[in-house]
């Protein structure tokens, strides 16, 4: 059997490549896990989803109640939404702390521009997915969350208009976005999410492991095998995070609301997810006024661009391309992660 | 010419006065009005009617209305502007002169008068007034009630507002349709003929002066729409009115009929609905007995009067065998059970064979046995559904609390609970097969619901348990991992040494 594989799949040369790959080992190797367990949380993202779609019925009318028989009526219903809910929360978490574990170490830097971009481009993907995934329950805190989302992409002067539209299909968030939505999250992100995927993977395999700056050239340096050294510490950590996830999954359930109702008055206390608070917060705080704009507008041209040119971030770092550890760019990247806590804690609390 | 007249005057004048006094020796008044004293003379009618004035036996002259100065004879000289003639008033301004004293207490307490005062300022509120802006138009002036010159204390029979004249006083108007078409087309104009067939009608015509009348409900000045919640008819407001007569023991006396009414009514369903409530569809006095039309409802009617609003409750009764019993019984229909002012919320107590339940009065195992069995059946039915679905309640409360998934169940419930009302319904049929067709649905849906819910509950455990064995698993694959990763990285490293080679390239 292994032959005639071997004859067809040149399993050899894979098995080869596997012996000889290595990964290094120093004082920060820990940050490497982390696109690890990203990983492992999109798989169980994407088993999750194909499950959820078996019973999920999008439409205005279907959408709530598809998933209330699923939570109540199918057998492990409950769990695989909750799974899925949680897993997509930890993966954001994961990707996160992956790219700025990335960012800091300098891990961008030549060859690995397109790994980077790749990277960023997925995490934009993951809360692209997390924000039209979060609309897809037709309750009435995503419904409302999903307005005034919705609303701040609107705000972009020239082109935030058609934008809004053409999320919202229509003037006003109903049925259309929620189809919108629902085709966003199960077939657009997914396919672009794939290709960049691979492309971010491919990258990994053929350059491997980047040490931080300094000890590409130390002769002391070690080093340990991918397999199976690397990769049981991979499998120990996705098994550890999967034991996070099903404590989550049982003893904090994902509630499922009331029903959305377009014609009812927003709630007190709407909220995005967590992940978007620090934004949300930033505009909250904003003065009517910055300069000649709006603020909110004001706060939606500033995180676009912040956003931009974070993913090119590589091609201004000319420091660490000569293979210098700038401090400018250490500053900027802590300042960034000091930014996100304290807004999303201040959201928090002001909840 | 003119001195001839005055002579003529004076000599007529000097005849009139002791012959005046020997008609109406009583009624002069002790100031000399010589208005009065002439024109009783002239054209009679008006001075004749003031004789009898309530005003005139107060010490008021012609003058005190009309102006002028009732003191000297002389014609021009009293009836001159410069003396403040003002002829017959007219329109607004006759009731404006009433008003000067009648809507001032102290002018009123000058006279020894200690009545109500305020009429005017009542009357410019009610209902005989328009009001467009701030502008207050009068519909009908004091006089037109009454009269202008004769107005006698209203307790005098001959005053057209006592109680035996003032339906006729208010019918004039209120009982022509071409009249009041020009103020309020959609008020009725058969009031005095509902009156009529009342009991305060019938006692009024046979000259009982105690009985209610147009003014004891509507009052007197003040009367306001029965909509506006001021009026003293208003809905929440004619159990106080009826009450200020039916509810006083020392008014009702010597008419046999009892003064709790209002009282029970207070603690009646209907009475909790509408004046703590505010409930506006809840009955008042009126809705049962009727309102110019108020008599008690027969035994015979009863049904019907409560059938209004309890129109299936009283469908199912009229079919049902216990109409015909209760009227060979000389029964009152709903009555009998639930009882009239004092009605209490109908729970399934009222479905009970204890003694001195409305059930056990007719039937016992002994006396009528089968309907002691079925309102035996009937109630081990009602009482099942409510226990179950009591049941799943707290089994649901419980699973909620536990975060569980649970709206479809409480869904369902919602049913059982319609079967559980419309069986308060389906007991006035009184028929053991149309109760069940009704509860055994709803304990069929609240057995469901209990044993969803109590499913419910121990899937959460199930949950736990779940829970804890998986993580168990996970955990001890995650120390054999971390054991195995120890053992094959020291073997790893003894192969190195023993090779000689580095421990990682």
């Amino acid at each position: 059997m292994r032959q005639w594989l071997n004859d067809r799949m040149d399993l050899d040369a894979v098995v080869s490549f596997a012996k000889k790959k290595t990964v290094p080992a120093h004082r920060h190797s820990v940050w490497y896990y982390f696109g690890g367990v990203t990983l492992f949380l999109f798989i169980i993202q994407v088993v999750s989803g194909i499950l959820l779609l078996f019973y999920y019925r999008p439409g205005e009318d279907t959408a709530f109640e598809s998933i209330r028989f699923l939570m109540s009526k199918v057998h492990f219903g409950w769990l695989i939404r909750s799974v899925h809910s949680w897993s997509a929360n930890l993966m954001v978490l994961a990707a996160a702390v992956h790219m700025f574990s990335v960012y800091l170490t300098r891990a961008y830097r030549r060859p690995r521009e397109i790994t980077w971009v790749t990277g960023v481009l997925l995490f934009y993907l993951s809360l692209a997915f997390g924000f039209s995934g979060y609309l897809l329950p037709w309750n009435e805190l995503a419904y409302f969350a999903t307005k005034v989302g919705t609303d701040i992409a609107g705000s972009v002067p020239f082109v935030g208009g058609p934008i809004m539209e053409l999320l919202r299909g229509g003037e006003q968030v109903s049925g259309a976005t929620l189809s919108r939505f629902f085709g966003f999250h199960v077939a657009l992100f997914p396919a672009i999410f794939t290709v960049l995927l691979a492309i971010h993977l491919l990258m990994v395999q053929r350059q491997g492991m980047s040490s931080p700056i300094g000890e590409e050239k130390n002769p002391k340096a070690r080093s340990i095998p991918f397999f199976p050294n690397f990769f049981l510490r991979d499998v120990l950590l996705w098994l550890i995070v999967l034991n996070i996830l099903a404590i989550l999954a049982v003893f904090f359930p994902w509630e499922l609301g009331v029903k959305a109702d377009p014609f009812a008055a927003a709630p007190a206390g709407i909220v995005p997810e967590w992940y978007f608070l620090f934004m949300f917060q930033v505009l909250k705080l904003l003065p009517a006024h910055v300069l000649f704009l709006e603020g909110e507008v004001f706060g939606v041209l500033l995180f676009g661009t912040a956003m931009t040119l974070w993913i090119f971030i590589p091609f201004f770092d000319r420091q660490s391309q000569k293979g210098q550890r700038g401090r400018l760019f250490t500053i900027i990247g802590l300042a960034v992660i000091i930014f996100i806590l304290f807004f999303t804690i201040l959201g928090w609390v002001m909840l | 010419m003119r001195y001839f007249q005055q002579r003529l005057l004076r000599i007529l004048l000097a005849l009139s006065i002791p012959m005046a006094a020997l008609v109406v020796p009583t009624m002069l008044p002790a100031q000399q009005d010589e208005c009065f004293t002439c024109h009783q003379m002239m054209d009679g009618d008006a001075a004749t009617a003031f004789v009898s004035d309530v005003h005139r036996s107060a010490g008021l002259t012609c003058a005190s209305c009309h102006g002028g100065d009732a003191t000297t004879d002389d014609m021009e000289e009293g009836m001159s502007k410069a003396r403040g003639f003002i002829g017959v008033p007219t329109g607004e301004s006759i009731s404006a002169l009433c008003g000067k004293c009648h809507d001032d207490a102290e002018t009123m307490e000058r006279y020894g008068y200690e009545g109500p005062t305020g009429q005017l300022t009542s009357l410019r509120g009610s209902a005989h007034s328009q009001q467009a802006g701030t502008t207050v138009t009068l519909l009908l002036q004091c006089t037109d009630c009454h009269g202008a010159h004769g107005i006698r204390h209203p307790e005098d029979a001959a005053s057209p507002v006592s109680a035996l004249r003032v339906t006729s006083l208010c019918a004039s108007c209120h009982a022509d349709p071409s009249y009041m078409r020009r103020y309020n087309p959609s008020l009725p104009t058969d009031q005095l003929a509902k009156y009529r067939t009342s009991v305060h009608g019938e006692q009024n015509l046979q000259g009982n002066t105690r009985t209610a009348t147009c003014n004891d409900c509507h009052s007197a000045h003040d009367i306001r729409p029965a909509e506006e919640s001021t009026s003293s008819t208003n809905a929440l407001n004619l159990p106080q009115t009826c009450g200020r007569c039916h509810a006083s023991a020392e008014y009702m006396r010597g008419t046999g009929l009892p003064t709790t009414q209002v009282a029970e009514f207070r603690s009646s369903v209907h009475g909790k609905a509408l004046l703590e409530k505010r409930d506006m569809s809840a009955p008042s006095c009126n809705d049962c007995h009727g309102n110019h039309g108020a008599a008690p409802p027969s035994v015979q009617s009863i049904s019907n009067v409560c059938g209004t609003c309890h129109a299936m409750n009283a469908e199912l009764f009229r079919e049902s065998r216990h109409n015909t019993e209760f009227a060979r019984l000389d029964k009152p229909e709903c009555e009998t059970c639930h009882g009239n002012h004092a009605v209490q919320p109908a729970t399934e107590k009222l479905l009970a064979l204890d003694a001195g339940s409305p059930c056990a009065s007719c039937h016992g195992k002994d006396r009528a046995p089968e309907g002691y069995r079925a309102a035996k059946r009937m109630r081990l039915l009602l009482d099942s559904l409510m226990l179950t679905m009591h049941e799943a309640e707290v089994q649901l409360d419980a699973a909620e609390q536990k975060g569980m998934e649970i709206d479809d169940i409480r869904f369902a419930l919602r049913d059982a609970r319609q079967a559980r009302l419309q069986s308060r319904t389906a007991i006035h049929a009184f028929s053991l097969p149309k109760f069940e067709e009704v509860v055994d649905p709803g304990l069929r849906i609240a057995r469901q619901a209990l044993k969803d819910a109590s499913a419910a509950n121990e899937d959460y455990y199930y949950r736990r348990y779940g829970l804890a064995v998986v993580t168990l698993i996970i955990t001890l694959t995650i120390i054999f991992l971390a054991l195995y990763i120890r053992r094959i990285e020291q073997r790893q490293k003894a192969e190195h040494h023993a090779s000689g080679e580095p421990t990682s390239t």
